[in-house]
């Protein structure tokens, strides 16, 4: 049997910065992460974040991942498993983990859970055929692996995920055919509307796809206008010849882990969907464990990784091990506030309000 | 206060056909309280494996039977979804010479109530799962009737069937508590307000002793966990569910081509504890990958657990109980609740109403344990 | 489909190799994972559903929705969107739930 102090699952910024800071404690940390390098999410993101110049605004994701693992390198108190997959967390504190094909059992006195976020899917006919692919997926295949995912795509959504894939793919030297969404405006930042509209992609709000058609793949779509209930308008059908239709609908906290521990879960859709209750420092209603990141609700990089420094903290804490919590816990919340101020937070802000609660436990 | 004519407490595999079969005998107020949602204690949590290999009699007619009606029960409950029954046979390994005695034992009685059960020997066994290893393997017993059926579809398929006839089934609705009163009626009060029936039926499954306290009635069962496991999905390469009473191990692939798998482990704790442990994968993938080498690499999807409610002679616990006229009770399967409805519930049915039932199970009375007629079950996992 | 150029990134990958794709060889780069060297050739449908028979691609890329399911050297359901290429590797579609490898 492992023993580790803190067990922290997923590698991605949340995980990352509350391994890191619970390192900074004194804390004894395993890391375990499916993916074979530090950062999650972060290693696709060819952009620059915004925020604050605490949360690296201006900083490609790419590089703010080669920073965090580069921290990550010069914590001797942080063991970090790659290529692990956590399977199951236990009443006796034991969390079970895969890695080399086997099955390794992790005691541990406090748990993090950094799982992150999954790529919506959307129903209408040929959804299943190749080359409907989500927008993380494009962005992996590309940005990570250097393939391009088709010659001419169909992105669907214009939030800030389709706005920046979109350009991404022209970076990569793939025409992008449009860009859909379904609501009457654009969701996404207006600065990187207006770069894809430089470029000639036609952005078609109150649009959404009626059908994907194909043999054994994606060789075409049809697209529709949509009306105040979302209900396809017939005879305002376009046809795209592309080969790729990329998804970035949205994304849901993945809280499988979480579940399964029995932490106790709520339905918050600002939030992305089931996550769990908590309270101001990031602890379930199970005393040992924390939740960070977009499990713990669905917003974006830089407040991941202020949640995940928050759980780190918080977890040192709860083990004795950070004598000045008030104050960093304060340092982390103002940074939050900051991120989740104006209208843009204002969803999250509303789904804050009914999940962070006193019904978890107390530090 | 709602008044009806029965109330069913479990919306289990039995409390659901007990009340499909009082519907269907013109019962009219038909009431069935669940707590949870229908099959979501150890119905739901069961190995879905059905099979008429009993080593006592009782067992053995009330499994025909059940077996009987399960080839049938789509048609007669008009349900179009499946039922998921496949009989694809139950095969028991004998380690040892006196187990195969045992076994020897069983399938006489078996074919002497013309249950088609046979003494197979290593090189048969081969034969029906070629995945097995008989190493150490001395011989077993085999019924190609055996199978599998699934547990959701099939208590859904009663509770559908019951509701059409006019039974009530009252979801996520909790028993707080029960009295009865002077006049003989039993009043419950429930999460969602009161209600009174002369008839009462514990069917409530790992809870049932907690339900009889509540009248007064001491019931001699108790609950204990058992674990189980279920992989990925492959091609069928596995037909009969694999039972080593040695190992206390049994596996079985589903239709749907994943391997569901369990032990009877005697430290597992007793009481209504309803969690799992790590423990358990790494006991149950030693042993199987022992006896189905070529399903090591298999992944496992899901783990869980479920609530035997246990007897004392590990048989079923049947009808009246004598000393509060009106209450029945349908418990103590120690593990073999699912397969045994069909037929039990019909029986609990006539005997509520009283008929004269096809299947006898008055030997499963409460009042073996008064005059110490237990008769034990050998063949339990 | 190779990104040869791109303004931001430079990609490091390993060394070429050959693997094949039903039984035919092809070329890819050592460590990437399965799925990104078969989508470099081309190949996007990477398996056949149980029920329907429907052709099926890879959506998340990162393992998490077993839609790329496909027999590797043999073994059935295998996630290509994250198995690493090595060289030689016997690549299959999948047909339906997948055949266990079962000895003799």
């Amino acid at each position: 049997m492992f023993r580790t102090e803190l067990a922290v699952v997923g590698a991605g910024p949340a995980g990352l910065s509350a391994a890191l800071a619970a390192s900074e404690c004194g804390v004894d940390t395993l890391i375990v992460d499916n993916g074979s390098t530090p950062g999650g999410q972060l290693v696709k993101q060819t952009h620059k974040f915004f925020g604050s110049k605490a949360e690296h605004a201006g900083t490609r994701g790419i590089h703010i991942a080669r920073l965090l693992a580069g921290e990550l390198q010069r914590s001797p108190q942080v063991e970090y498993w790659s290529e692990s997959t956590a399977l199951g967390y236990y009443e006796d504190q034991v969390l079970l983990v895969e890695r080399e094909g086997r099955a390794h059992a992790v005691h541990c006195d406090a748990l993090v859970v950094a799982t992150g976020a999954a790529e919506r899917h959307m129903v209408f006919p040929g959804n299943d055929l190749p080359g409907v692919y989500g927008a993380g997926a494009v962005q992996t295949l590309m940005n990570v692996h250097g393939v391009k995912p088709g010659e001419r795509v169909l992105i669907v959504g214009a939030g800030n995920i389709g706005l920046i894939v979109s350009y991404q793919l022209l970076q990569a030297g793939v025409r992008v055919a449009a860009v859909v969404e379904a609501s009457r405006y654009i969701g996404g930042y207006a600065v990187h509307a207006s770069k894809l509209r430089r470029l000639s992609v036609p952005i078609l709000t109150s649009h959404t796809v009626k059908e994907a058609h194909g043999h054994e793949q994606v060789e075409r779509a049809t697209v529709w206008q949509i009306d105040e209930t979302f209900t396809g308008v017939p005879g305002t059908e376009i046809e795209f010849e592309v080969d790729v239709i990329c998804l970035a609908v949205g994304l849901s906290p993945v809280t499988d882990l979480l579940c399964q521990i029995g932490c106790k879960m709520k339905y918050v859709p600002e939030l992305g969907g089931y996550v769990p209750i908590r309270n101001e420092n990031m602890q379930t209603t199970r005393s040992e464990v924390f939740v960070a990141g977009d499990a713990s609700g669905v917003e974006e990089g830089s407040s991941a990784m202020l949640t995940g420094r928050l759980a780190g903290y918080a977890a040192a804490a709860y083990l004795g091990k950070c004598p000045d919590f008030q104050n960093k816990r304060a340092e982390c919340q103002r940074a939050l506030d900051a991120l989740r101020a104006g209208p843009s937070g204002q969803k999250v802000r509303a789904g804050l309000s009914v999940v962070v609660s006193m019904e978890a436990g107390t530090c | 206060m709602t008044r009806a004519d029965v109330i069913i407490v479990g919306g289990g595999i039995m409390g659901c056909s007990i009340a499909y079969h009082l519907a269907r005998r013109g019962m009219r107020r038909v009431v069935v309280l669940e707590r949870s949602h229908i099959a979501s204690g150890a119905t739901g949590r069961c190995g879905a494996g059905v099979r008429m290999q009993w080593g006592t009699k009782p067992n053995c007619l009330v499994m025909k039977e059940s077996i009987r009606i399960l080839e049938g029960l789509e048609q007669e409950l008009s349900y179009p979804h499946g039922i998921g029954f496949k009989q694809k046979g139950y095969l028991f390994l004998a380690h040892s010479k006196a187990q195969l005695i045992q076994f020897q034992k069983n399938v006489q009685l078996q074919n002497s109530l013309g249950i088609p059960s046979e003494i197979v020997s290593p090189k048969d066994m081969k034969r029906i799962a070629p995945l097995l290893d008989t190493t150490g393997v001395v011989g077993g017993s085999y019924c190609s009737k055996d199978g599998h059926c699934d547990p959701f579809h099939t208590t859904r398929a009663y509770a559908l069937a019951a509701t059409r006839l006019g039974a009530t089934l009252l979801q996520y609705t909790e028993l707080q508590s029960v009295t009865k009163s002077a006049e003989g009626t039993f009043k419950l009060t429930t999460s969602a307000g009161e209600i009174e029936a002369p008839v009462l039926v514990n069917a409530a499954g790992a809870w049932s002793g907690y339900v009889a306290s509540m009248l007064g009635v001491n019931l001699p069962v108790y609950s204990e966990r058992h674990q189980i496991l279920v992989t990925e999905q492959v091609e069928r390469v596995l037909d009969p569910m694999i039972i080593s009473l040695h190992e206390g191990l049994y596996c079985q692939q589903t239709p749907d081509g994943s391997f569901i798998m369990g032990l009877g482990d005697p430290n597992e704790p007793k009481g209504l504890d309803q969690g799992h442990s790590w423990q358990f994968l790494f006991a149950v993938s030693k042993k199987i990958s022992r006896l189905l080498p070529d399903i090591t690499g298999v992944r496992i999807l899901r783990q869980w657990s479920g609530l035997y409610n246990m007897s004392p002679d590990r048989q079923a616990v049947l009808g009246a109980v004598d000393d509060v006229p009106g209450l029945y009770v349908a418990c103590g399967f120690s593990g073999h609740g699912f397969m045994m409805a069909p037929a039990v519930s019909e029986s609990m049915a006539d005997i509520i109403l009283g008929n004269t039932p096809r299947v006898a199970i008055d030997v499963y009375g409460l009042d073996r344990f008064k005059n110490g007629n237990l008769f034990y079950e050998p063949a339990v996992v | 489909m190779r990104i040869e150029r791109h303004p931001i990134l430079t990609f490091t990958k390993g060394a070429k190799v050959q693997f094949y794709f039903e039984g035919e060889p092809l070329e890819g780069y050592e460590g990437e994972p399965i799925a990104a060297a078969l989508h470099a050739a081309g190949i996007r449908c990477l398996r056949h559903s149980p029920v329907r028979n429907r052709p099926r691609g890879f959506f998340c890329a990162i393992g998490n929705c077993s839609s790329c399911l496909m027999v590797v050297d043999g073994v059935p359901n295998v996630r290509v969107c994250v198995e690493k290429l090595r060289a030689g590797m016997d690549v299959r579609r999948q047909k339906g739930k997948g055949d266990l490898n079962v000895s003799d």
